[in-house]
């Protein structure tokens, strides 16, 4: 994906919001870019404009394929429909015979260790459960990019630290190009291959760095982590 | 507040079942110091009714009013919700019919119950007063539900890449189903009044209406109210069913916000 001299702003009754000012970067396929910035920068924006929902003043994204997946901060799950069908509808197309759908849906159900809930509504799981819904989702619908809104924020971190496993597992087993915006940094070193730092609006790159560590052998206390953790620290504390 | 935390620990259906009973008593007692022409006693209303359950003509009225009202409840539901749909995504389409249901709204039923006496034969009267009426209540039901679909379940159809079909089955309508439900119902106790309206001014050869015009001419108010009873019973009936169909038809408890969190 690639962001070619992006400009954006919002009309706000305090005058003109500039988000994007002549915005470029360029981020690598089959890899997760965690985008990490202050609250506010423009990181939901971004992705939006990817997605398609609201258009740039100037500029925009290119190499966005045609097939996306999005994890939103909330599930988004159709609360009229079961867990299972919730999936099934997003691959109805991709997988037109549905004795083969439904083996789909129950391979990623228990990727996801949902696997005894298909059959029921959203609103009868916990919140966790839910955003696991969603993750199942995001992955058994064949897209090439994913999109990513700090789906794990609303939880606790206990929950939130087995949701990221349980993404990290999944996305090791079908690696596609991942754009995942947030603010938390431990989330960002737990998951990232490449941080790009923002600074706060109109949003430029203040710097990016590369994680070169498996996933699966990251710890926080990791010197290495650390190191990249402070200078991400200073360069967001220097621009406060 | 005492006493009204005591009062509200009663059974609701028994306080229903008590107000009941004390309202027919009312009429009962009134019954005692007025002539029958003027108030029958309940027990005399009842009997009459009864009785019009072994005449054939009785049940021949029933089915052609019950027929009547569906058939107008049916036209006004398709009609209401195309509407509505349109109206609800377009504002243009709005703007369009908004003076119309305006005038409908404000419109008295017997006005455009004796303009369609004018216009059409007596047994379209009932029918098409019915649909007018009913109609735009649907409308501005489904126009509200229209614009309360959840724009975040819109965005994650659109990244999904919804096929047109797919959005209107899994995102617009069972987002305006409560609406559709909520509409439907005013819609239905409006339809039977005003459809028994009319049958009371047109006077076609079976109906609940024709029955109480006849009733009434010829002064057999205890007849009147039977016939009331009727109406009533047919409307209370007809709620029974929706409330029986909406629980059909949402298996889900629809919480607020469930899509969100």
């Amino acid at each position: 994906m690639e962001v070619k001299r992006l400009y954006k702003h919002f009309d706000s009754p305090a005058g003109a919001l500039e988000v994007f000012r002549d915005f470029s970067l360029k981020l690598p396929d089959k890899k997760i870019s965690v985008i990490l910035g202050p609250s506010g920068c423009g990181k939901t924006t971004l992705l939006n404009i990817a997605a398609g929902f609201i258009p740039p003043d100037a500029g925009g994204i290119k190499q966005v394929p045609r097939r996306l997946s999005y994890l939103f901060q909330e599930p988004r799950l159709l609360p009229w429909r079961t867990v299972a069908r919730n999936i099934s509808i997003v691959i109805e197309r991709h997988i037109p015979d549905k004795q083969k759908r439904s083996e789909a849906v129950s391979r990623y159900l228990e990727l996801v260790g949902l696997d005894s809930f298909g059959g029921h509504y959203p609103h009868e799981l916990s919140g966790g459960m839910r955003q696991r819904a969603s993750i199942a989702r995001a992955f058994a619908c064949p897209s090439e990019m994913l999109l990513m809104d700090e789906p794990f924020q609303a939880l606790d971190l206990d929950l939130r630290l087995s949701l990221v496993g349980t993404f990290t597992r999944l996305w090791e087993e079908e690696p596609k190009t991942t754009v995942f915006v947030t603010h938390d940094i431990q989330e960002a070193l737990m998951i990232a291959d490449v941080i790009t730092v923002l600074s706060r609006r109109p949003a430029q790159v203040l710097d990016s760095f590369t994680v070169d560590i498996p996933r699966s052998e990251r710890s926080l206390d990791d010197p290495a982590l650390t190191s990249v953790e402070q200078q991400v620290v200073s360069l967001l504390l220097k621009r406060e | 507040m005492k006493g009204f935390t005591g009062f509200a620990r009663i059974p609701k259906w028994t306080v229903v079942l008590l107000s009941s009973a004390v309202l027919i008593g009312i009429w009962w007692i009134a019954s005692f110091f007025v002539s029958d022409i003027i108030l029958p006693p309940p027990g005399r209303v009842l009997s009459d009714f009864t009785q019009f359950l072994a005449q054939r003509s009785f049940w021949l009225s029933l089915q052609a009013t019950f027929f009547r009202g569906i058939e107008s409840f049916l036209i006004s539901l398709i009609i209401g919700t195309a509407v509505g749909i349109a109206s609800g995504s377009i504002a243009a389409v709005e703007a369009l019919f908004r003076p119309l249901l305006s005038v409908i709204k404000a419109t008295p039923v017997l006005a455009v119950i004796l303009l369609a006496f004018i216009w059409f034969q007596t047994g379209t009267v009932p029918i098409f007063a019915a649909v007018l009426m009913a109609f735009p209540v649907v409308t501005q039901n489904v126009m509200i539900g229209v614009k309360e679909i959840p724009k975040e379940l819109v965005e994650m159809g659109k990244v999904y890449r919804f096929s047109p079909k797919q959005q209107f089955f899994h995102i617009t309508l069972p987002s305006i189903t409560p609406f559709l439900i909520s509409g439907g119902r005013s819609a239905l106790g409006l339809t039977w009044k005003v459809v028994v309206a009319a049958e009371v001014l047109t006077v076609p050869r079976h109906g609940i209406g024709s029955g109480l015009q006849f009733a009434q001419i010829n002064l057999e108010t205890s007849r009147v109210l039977a016939w009331t009873l009727t109406a009533i019973l047919l409307s209370a009936l007809s709620e029974l069913l929706f409330d029986l169909l909406s629980r059909l038809i949402q298996p889900y408890k629809r919480k607020r916000g469930a899509h969100g969190s």
